[in-house]
C-alpha cells in the first residue's frame, strides 16, 4: 500500500511538472526484484484512486525481467528459477544486470 | 499527450537514505539493516551482540514493529541507547522514519548503528535506509527454500545469517541446501550459522561486524 501510495505521488509530481492536465494512463515498470507483487500493487492503486484526481486513470504495469550479465561472455541472460550462472557459456561468474525496476515508465495526460 | 519516463517510484526515500549514507561515511558509523521474518531472532541475536560489546562503545539500535515497543524495552537494557520505531501499520522501515527518529541523538561519533527492520520477507527489500550493509536472518525451523521463494530479499543481502542452530537435530531443516539456494539467488552473498542460545557462531558474527568498522 505504501508503494501505491508513493506511485501516485510520483503521478501526482510528474503532472504537475507537465503541465497539471487530467492523467488519462500511467505505465508502471516492476521489476521481479522489486518485491512487489503487480497484481496487489494494481488491486492497491485502484482503491487509493478512486473519488480522487486520479480517479478514472488506467494503471499499465509492465514486469521487468532479472536479468545478470556473464563477466565471461559478456552475455546479458534472463534469470529463470533463480538459475543466476550464465545461460550462454555457463560460466558462475555473473553480476546483477536488471530486475529492480520500480518506476513510473509514462504519463498519458489529456490536453487542457 | 504521451510522456515518456523514467522516474524512480521510490525516489523520496532513495533521496533521504543517500543523505544518511553520506552521514553515515562522515562520521565513519556502520549501520546495518537487519531484515527476517517475524520470529527469526533479529531481537535475540542483537541482544547477544548488544551484550558481547564493552557499553563505553558507541553504539546505538533503532527497532522497527507494528505496534508495541516491546523489542526497545527488551533491548535498552545493555546500556546502548535504543530506540522504538512504531509504524503502526506500515509492514517496513522507510528512510524518513529512521531519519526522524535519530533527531536529539548525538550521531557524530556513532561507531555502529542497527536497524531492526519489522518482520517481513518481501516489503523491507524495496526501501532503502542508507545501510552500508543488509543481512538477512532465516532460521532453521523455516523452508530451506526461502531464498528461492523470495528471491527479492536474498539478492539485495550481503550477508545471509542461519539462525537457531541449535535446533538443527529436531527439524528437517537441510542446511547445505539452503546456502546453495542462497548462492543461486545472490552469488556474492556472505553466510553465518549462529545460535543464540548456545553462542555457537556468535564470535564469527562479532567478527564480521568488527571488520566493517
Amino acid at each position: 500500500m505504501s508503494i501505491a501510495e508513493s506511485v501516485l505521488d510520483a503521478v501526482r509530481a510528474e503532472r504537475a511538472l507537465h503541465g497539471g492536465a487530467r492523467v488519462t494512463r500511467a505505465g508502471l515498470r516492476i521489476g521481479e526484484l522489486s518485491g512487489v507483487e503487480t497484481e496487489s500493487l494494481r488491486f492497491c492503486l485502484e482503491v487509493l484512486v478512486t473519488d480522487t484526481d486520479l480517479a478514472g486513470a488506467g494503471f499499465e504495469i509492465e514486469a521487468a525481467p532479472w536479468t545478470r550479465r556473464c563477466r565471461a561472455c559478456g552475455v546479458e541472460f534472463r534469470v529463470i528459477e533463480a538459475r543466476t550462472q550464465c545461460s550462454s557459456c555457463a560460466s558462475g561468474d555473473t553480476e546483477a544486470a536488471g530486475g529492480d525496476q520500480l518506476e513510473l515508465s509514462f504519463l498519458e495526460l489529456e490536453d487542457l | 499527450m504521451r510522456v515518456p519516463l523514467q522516474r524512480k517510484v521510490l525516489n523520496e526515500n532513495d533521496r533521504i537514505a543517500a543523505g544518511l549514507r553520506e552521514r553515515w561515511q562522515r562520521s565513519g558509523t556502520f549501520c546495518l539493516n537487519l531484515i527476517s521474518s517475524p520470529g527469526s531472532g533479529k531481537t535475540a541475536l542483537l541482544e547477544r551482540t548488544l551484550a558481547a560489546f564493552d557499553p563505553a562503545r558507541r553504539i546505538a539500535v533503532l527497532t522497527g514493529d507494528i505496534q508495541t515497543d516491546n523489542d526497545a524495552r527488551r533491548l535498552s537494557r545493555y546500556g546502548f541507547p535504543v530506540r522504538q520505531i512504531t509504524t503502526g501499520g506500515a509492514c517496513h522501515l522507510d528512510a524518513h522514519m529512521v531519519e526522524s527518529h535519530l533527531e536529539g541523538w548525538d550521531t557524530d561519533a556513532l561507531e555502529i548503528l542497527f536497524l531492526e527492520n519489522v518482520g517481513n520477507l518481501v516489503c523491507p527489500t524495496s526501501y532503502d535506509l542508507g545501510e552500508a550493509a543488509r543481512a538477512v536472518l532465516l532460521s532453521v525451523t523455516e523452508g530451506e527454500d526461502k531464498p528461492l521463494k523470495y528471491p527479492a530479499t536474498f539478492h539485495h543481502a550481503d550477508l545471509l545469517v542461519l539462525s537457531k542452530i541449535d535446533l538443527l537435530p529436531y527439524v528437517p531443516f537441510a542446511i547445505e541446501l539452503a546456502r546453495e539456494n542462497a548462492r543461486r539467488v545472490q552469488p556474492e552473498i556472505e553466510i553465518l550459522e549462529l545460535s543464540c542460545t548456545s553462542g555457537a557462531g556468535l564470535e564469527a558474527w562479532l567478527q564480521w561486524i568488527e571488520k566493517r568498522l
